[in-house]
């Protein structure tokens, strides 16, 4: 059959257009990842504590608000790179990053900071302060900083948070507690001590005094941060500016106990499935139909010794040879896919060299053959093309089987550390007690995404038995 | 072929994977350096209890290092390690055979034993009450479905469950462990999250043997669920297959009654290929076995594989290795006698 025509086959019956369109979605996504994340992924991203540090640990995803009670705060983070206005003066510039936060959540952040990268001076060290406008008209000043003059022996142009961001947090910090205090002093008259003050930055910030005389309740509405940088030369440069209001709630699908965002890292599994899926089983069916056709056109000795050895290698229980060979040769993915694939292929060759042995006794090659076709000759064009529909059919087949063995391997804390693949945010998860504690919007997507990648091949698999088997076809 | 040959020549496939299994197994052992490491360990741990106990009885530290160094020796003698790994080769096979791992590093048997063998053998039994209640099940839901099935085959709702059913091939057992106990443990509170017993367990007959089940009842959900469509798929393309057959219709061109051509003309003719469509399955209901014990804290030999790769307590998992394809090959066998009982053709020829 033509290629076109197996297709309009696969696409005419319900499955196999399914399956099509799955697996069209499946690779558009992995086809993104590859090109929005570098290829070591894992090690620079993935397992790299420092990029995750801000975010909220075991947070549920923002959408999961809708089902909720309290509308909880949503994990933001506001970043800049330019000012968002320059006022000039004599001598002295104040540049304003400023950020707008719409705040309507009910309950108070988990946390606030504030950092600064790389700030570069020519003359006298720049001034930092950090301030809120409030909806109900108060302005407040949060933070004052003085970046540190020039040691001695340095010269302009001096450079401070290099390696090591500038990065408080407010709820931390004494001078905001100063600051908190004599604001609440001004504008509420309320007196109090400092030792109370600290760990009620964030609650008093975004909130009011409740009325009842103790306690603050959260104030809702349109929340302008300020940052003003007072420098005192055009040339001094800041190279990012970031303010994170901490919340219980975060992202499309949420973080993990580190605070990764799972939906970077499930992003990231889509290639890695797909690889591991079709890469072993390209290399299970090519052995499985280079053996078989071997073994049923070639027969006698050759055919035995084949088949006897399928019938060894095939009846290997694959799990816990799998889980040996992994924890004595070292996890690597790549080794994983190679064992996949050294013990998929007994199956395939057994049916192909049925099927082999049926087309070699046919008029077809006997023809050939006594046209003085070469057995290669023979064995490529006369056989495998006959049996080539079947062979990709089987190939779509394996693919889901190499995933699911991947995905345990990985879910029994044996998958490449370097790699973060579906199996592994899972076990991580079970692994950390997430299971126990209900955190389902880490170890539900895991599968999910796994049963539909597999599901996805298993519908192209129905969808090609009609191309396959002829007899099928309506 | 005669009854005899037949079986002796399964039995012999089946001795070849176990031989394959334990030569793959030594020889990666051996020649990644890894035997040598484990004897060197083995060595070392000796060493130091011989020299707290000798030195209580020689003051002399020359002398007392001398006689340490003769028994390092001796032992390197003993296990042949100044030997290549291929020559300790029928050793290694032999101490894999018969479980004589030594002791595990960290881990210990429920009776605080540290031997390999008692660990790995208190939790076989476990595991088989897992794995064959959970087969028993599936297996009775699956003839019942899907002879059912073959009676409305091509039907909407037919096509609709063969469909559901060829699927659950994609479903993972650990995932769906994990699913349900979500929902049936953490949501509803239903069944006990882990475990085979409550703590502490019960000790009368009764009460005991209703925490079993209890604890047993989602480890064995989560393994009917994985494997039951996929059996009832088989059950109804085979009992589809037969009962076109021109001898079914013959059958009840003679009046039969419909249960007994179900029963003696369409089953019982099916039963080998469905015997034999189901043996292929049961490696991958070993690897079903080991991730939902896994996921259930069922302390069978599937948990413990995962308990000793987070432990890296190498000699638990050559141990195990061993004993599951062992099991495997074990079941195996057995289906493979209950097929010549089942097919007249191969006892009659």
């Amino acid at each position: 059959m033509r290629p076109q025509e197996a297709i309009r086959v696969l696409l005419s019956s319900g499955p196999g257009k399914a399956g099509i369109i799955f697996f069209l979605a499946l690779a558009a996504v992995s086809l993104y990842a590859i090109v929005a994340y570098p290829l070591d992924f894992g090690l620079r991203f993935w397992n790299n504590p420092a990029i995750w540090a801000d975010n909220p640990r075991n947070a549920p995803p923002a959408w999961s608000n809708t089902f909720t009670h309290l509308r909880r705060v949503e994990h933001t983070t506001f970043r800049a790179t330019e000012p968002a206005a320059v006022i000039p003066g004599a001598g002295v510039e104040t540049r304003l990053y400023t950020f707008d936060l719409d705040y309507r959540f009910e309950e108070s952040p988990a946390f606030t900071s504030f950092s600064l990268r790389h700030l570069t001076y020519y003359s006298r060290p720049p001034l930092i302060t950090l301030s809120l406008a409030r909806p109900d008209g108060r302005e407040m000043l949060l933070y004052r900083h003085a970046v540190r003059g020039p040691d001695p022996g340095e010269s302009p142009p001096v450079s401070r948070y290099v390696e090591a961001p500038l990065r408080v947090y407010l709820s931390g910090d004494d001078t905001v507690l100063w600051n908190i205090a004599d604001f609440l002093g001004r504008e509420f008259e309320m007196e109090l001590p400092l030792s109370q003050l600290r760990g009620m930055v964030d609650e008093i910030a975004f909130g009011i005094p409740g009325g009842d005389g103790q306690g603050f309740r959260v104030l809702p509405g349109d929340y302008t941060i300020t940052v003003a940088v007072k420098v005192y030369h055009p040339q001094d440069s800041i190279s990012e500016v970031v303010f994170v209001l901490g919340g219980s709630v975060y992202g499309l699908m949420g973080t993990d106990t580190l605070g990764r965002d799972l939906a970077v890292g499930l992003l990231f599994g889509f290639p890695i499935a797909l690889f591991i899926g079709l890469v072993t089983a390209l290399l299970a069916t090519t052995m499985g139909t280079l053996m078989g056709i071997l073994s049923g056109y070639q027969g006698g000795k050759t055919d035995i010794f084949i088949q006897r050895f399928c019938d060894v290698l095939g009846n290997i229980p694959l799990l816990p040879i799998l889980i040996f060979l992994i924890f004595v040769l070292g996890q690597k993915l790549m080794l994983v896919i190679l064992i996949l694939a050294a013990f998929g292929w007994p199956g395939l060759t057994i049916l192909i060299r049925s099927m082999v042995l049926q087309l070699r006794s046919g008029q077809l090659v006997e023809a050939t053959r006594a046209l003085g076709a070469s057995p290669w000759r023979i064995m490529l064009r006369h056989i495998f093309f006959q049996i080539a529909p079947f062979v990709l059919a089987q190939m779509i087949f394996f693919t889901p089987a190499a995933i699911l063995a991947e995905a345990g391997l990985s879910f029994l804390g044996l998958g490449d550390p370097s790699i973060p693949t579906w199996g592994q945010i899972l076990e991580f998860g079970f692994r950390t007690g997430a299971v126990y504690a209900g955190y389902w919007w880490w170890v539900l997507p895991p599968g999910l995404l796994i049963v539909l990648t597999a599901m996805t091949f298993v519908l192209l698999t129905l969808g090609m038995e009609p191309v396959v088997n002829p007899r099928l076809r309506s | 072929m005669s009854l005899a040959t037949t079986l002796a020549l399964r039995g012999f496939t089946l001795f070849c994977v176990l031989l394959v299994v334990l030569l793959l197994v030594v020889i990666t052992l051996g020649a990644t350096g890894f035997s040598d490491r484990m004897l060197q360990a083995t060595i070392s741990e000796e060493m130091r209890g011989l020299r707290q106990s000798l030195a209580q009885t020689i003051r002399d530290p020359d002398q007392l290092e001398q006689v340490l160094h003769s028994r390092h020796q001796q032992l390197i003698d003993y296990y042949h390690l100044d030997k290549p790994w291929y020559f300790r080769l029928p050793n290694t096979v032999s101490q894999v055979l018969t479980l004589d791992l030594g002791e595990a590093r960290t881990m210990r048997s429920f009776k605080g034993s540290s031997r390999v063998a008692d660990i790995v053998m208190e939790r076989l039994p476990n595991t088989i009450l897992l794995v064959t209640t959970a087969m028993l099940i599936t297996a009775v839901i699956g003839l019942l479905a899907g002879v059912r099935l073959a009676t409305r085959a091509g039907s909407r709702a037919d096509r609709v469950v063969s469909f559901f059913l060829a699927s659950s091939y994609a479903l993972p057992a650990w995932w769906v462990g994990i699913f349900l106990i979500l929902i049936f443990s953490f949501k509803f509170a239903l069944f006990p999250s882990g475990g085979m017993y409550s703590l502490p367990p019960p000790q009368e007959g009764m009460a005991r043997l209703l925490d079993l089940l209890r604890h047993a009842a989602l480890p064995i959900i989560t393994l009917v669920l994985v494997s039951f469509g996929v059996w009832t798929y088989v059950v109804r393309t085979m009992v589809l297959n037969t009962a076109q057959e021109p001898f079914v219709s013959v059958a009840r061109a003679k009046g039969l009654p419909e249960p007994l051509v179900r029963r003696r003309y369409i089953l019982r003719v099916a039963a080998p290929p469905i015997l034999t469509n189901l043996t292929l399955g049961l490696a991958g209901s070993i690897g079903g076995a080991i991730l939902t014990e896994t996921v259930f804290n069922w302390p069978g030999m599937g948990r413990l594989y995962y308990d000793a790769i987070m432990a890296a307590d190498e000699s638990i998992i050559i141990a195990l290795t061993f004993i599951f394809t062992l099991v495997y090959i074990i079941a195996r066998f057995i289906l493979e006698v209950s097929y010549i009982i089942l097919d007249p053709r191969i006892r009659y020829v």
